[in-house]
């Protein structure tokens, strides 16, 4: 019987995902392969959903994602060729969200405590709680999962971003429901969601009150988390403008609740009351209250993946620039890494998505040629850009490629 | 396993799967990368309207309410309702497509994981913000419409 060009192709995939077994190292490579060569019931970085990674200070790689309602850590101790076998960090399953805006986070302390934190959702009316948990054995093993959020009401609270500030501050902020629901019970109109955070100095052994931080962001979008001095975030979120313009502000939040510097940090008019699902990016620029930004928006001034340069003292973006204005284009991820700064999205032209990447030596004001880094015709994930003092990395899932981690820079 | 056998694991979970979805008892079907062309043919000559809308958004509610009030008015409405979750999460969306009075409208799930590929088949203009709208007239030129649309706003964009 002639082969079909199918079949011809998992026998390739299949032996493919032999030869890292007999040679070492196993090499980013689909799930369809490792499955068809060590069995349907694979729990690996390659097969987990939405995952997210983070160097440790000793430079091990810890990566997070979510299989079967649970959510696994892998460590990789070459920086992605290899990893171990995932641990579970939630005993009881429960449903973890993964999706481009919505997926596990993990950080690591310098002292190695190993903390995570996911949305859990808990019915389909958009309700959810923000669960934490960690590990202070090196990654061995979990403690039970906590809800952070401290309103006890069954409503939403998700897309959760978790940061570790350089003097130990731990920060978890999302997106909360609880002021909307106050305020419709008292039969007044609340557009959108409200941000929420709250700080634990002792590395997740405990966590402040919630604290809100705004009333009115939008609903469905991810937070992006820099930090801002030793103690101090700032963060970046899609809220809502005049009751249904969906563009970005920026705050600056300290570990005692105060909330500062907060203003709008994109001016788009995109006049929509949808779910955009696509959050920006930001990383802190070479001073201090600089900050680099890359956003979606379809507004009616910008339309397209944007970057631009925000500085808290005037207020103002500076550099701002249209990245790419195709229609596909979307879910860009920032970095800075010796002096250069690294913009990285994805893009979509009818028949493939390629990843694209962009460089920048002098801080937003000029830009390189946009270049291809890798393609797929087939599903995958938002890309994610992971920095280490050696350098920057990609973090990008799909099903072709399975979970690839690798090095951007090359200085 | 030899391969002969693996073939037969993997025939049999297809066929089991068949099964299981012949007893689905929803209306909905899978939304691949031919079906709005397939679906456009059907409605050749005919106007239509076509809303988009997936489990997690919840302005989203709000727009599968006033259509599924305005099926009940007028059953002979030409609408198509897609969702842009994945078919597995069926039993979801059909729980929420009932309590609006919309399991009886036809109805497709995204069943490829490519999803960037089906968005484009739908519109390459769509940046995938929900709910989003089309009306289509009968030689089939069309206006979108982003975000919660209204009983007033559907009247306008679609006088059919």
């Amino acid at each position: 019987m002639p082969m079909s060009l199918t079949t011809f192709k998992r026998l390739c995939l299949a032996l493919l995902a032999f030869l890292p077994a007999l040679s070492g190292p196993v090499y980013a490579q689909s799930c369809e392969a490792l499955r068809a060569a060590q069995g349907q019931d694979q729990i690996s970085v390659h097969c987990g959903g939405a995952p997210s990674a983070v160097f440790d200070a000793n430079g091990h790689l810890w990566v997070a994602f979510v299989h079967e309602e649970h959510v696994y850590v892998s460590r990789s101790d070459d920086e992605g060729a290899t990893y171990s076998t995932p641990v579970r960090v939630n005993a009881e399953p429960e449903d973890a969200e993964f999706n481009g805006e919505n997926r596990p986070k993990i950080v690591v302390s310098e002292d190695g405590t190993v903390m995570l934190s996911w949305t859990t959702k808990t019915s389909n009316q958009f309700t959810g709680e923000i669960r934490f948990s960690r590990s202070v054995d090196g990654g061995l093993s979990f403690e039970s999962p906590r809800t952070i959020n401290d309103d006890g009401l069954r409503t939403g609270h998700r897309f959760d971003s978790l940061f570790l500030t350089p003097s130990g501050k731990v920060y978890l902020t999302w997106i909360d429901k609880r002021d909307m629901e106050a305020t419709l019970a008292r039969n007044e109109a609340y557009p959108g969601a409200a941000i929420y955070y709250t700080v634990s100095t002792d590395m997740g052994a405990t966590f402040m009150p919630n604290m809100r931080v705004s009333h009115n962001s939008c609903e469905c979008c991810r937070i992006a988390v820099a930090p801002h001095g030793h103690d101090n975030v700032a963060i970046l979120w899609r809220q809502i403008y005049d009751d249904h313009i969906r563009d970005h502000a920026i705050a600056v939040l300290s570990p005692d609740g105060v909330v500062s510097d907060l203003s709008r940090a994109t001016v788009d008019d995109w006049y929509i009351d949808a779910c955009p699902h696509h959050g920006p990016s930001m990383v802190s620029g070479a001073q201090e209250g600089q900050y680099h930004m890359s956003w979606f928006s379809a507004g009616n001034l910008h339309s397209g993946i944007h970057y631009a340069r925000y500085d808290l003292a005037s207020d103002s973006p500076a550099d701002l620039i249209k990245v790419d204005g195709t229609p596909g284009a979307g879910h860009p991820s920032l970095a800075l890494h010796k002096g250069t700064l690294y913009l990285v999205w994805k893009g979509f032209d009818g028949m493939a998505t390629p990843l694209q990447m962009m460089q920048s030596r002098d801080d937003g004001r000029s830009w390189s040629a946009p270049q291809t880094l890798m393609t797929t015709d087939q599903g995958s994930d938002h890309p994610l850009l992971i920095t280490s003092p050696q350098g920057v990395f990609l973090s990008w899932s799909s099903e072709e490629h399975g979970y690839v981690f690798k090095e951007l820079s090359n200085d | 396993m030899t391969r002969n056998s693996w073939r037969h694991a993997v025939l049999g979970s297809m066929l089991s799967l068949a099964l299981v979805q012949s007893v689905q008892a929803d209306n909905i079907q899978d939304f691949g990368p031919q079906t709005f062309g397939e679906l456009k043919s059907q409605f050749g000559g005919k106007p239509f309207i076509v809303s988009l809308w997936s489990v997690d958004c919840a302005p989203c509610r709000v727009e599968l309410d006033m259509l599924g009030k305005l099926k009940q008015a007028d059953p002979s409405l030409p609408l198509v309702v897609i969702s842009t979750d994945s078919i597995e999460k069926r039993e979801e969306a059909a729980d929420i497509l009932q309590g609006y009075a919309l399991d009886g409208v036809p109805t497709w799930m995204f069943a490829d994981t490519f999803v960037e590929r089906l968005r484009f088949s739908i519109d390459p203009m769509w940046y995938g913000e929900l709910p989003r709208s089309y009306f289509f007239a009968p030689d089939h030129s069309f206006t979108a419409h982003s975000g919660i649309l209204t009983a007033e706003k559907l009247a306008e964009l679609f006088p059919y």
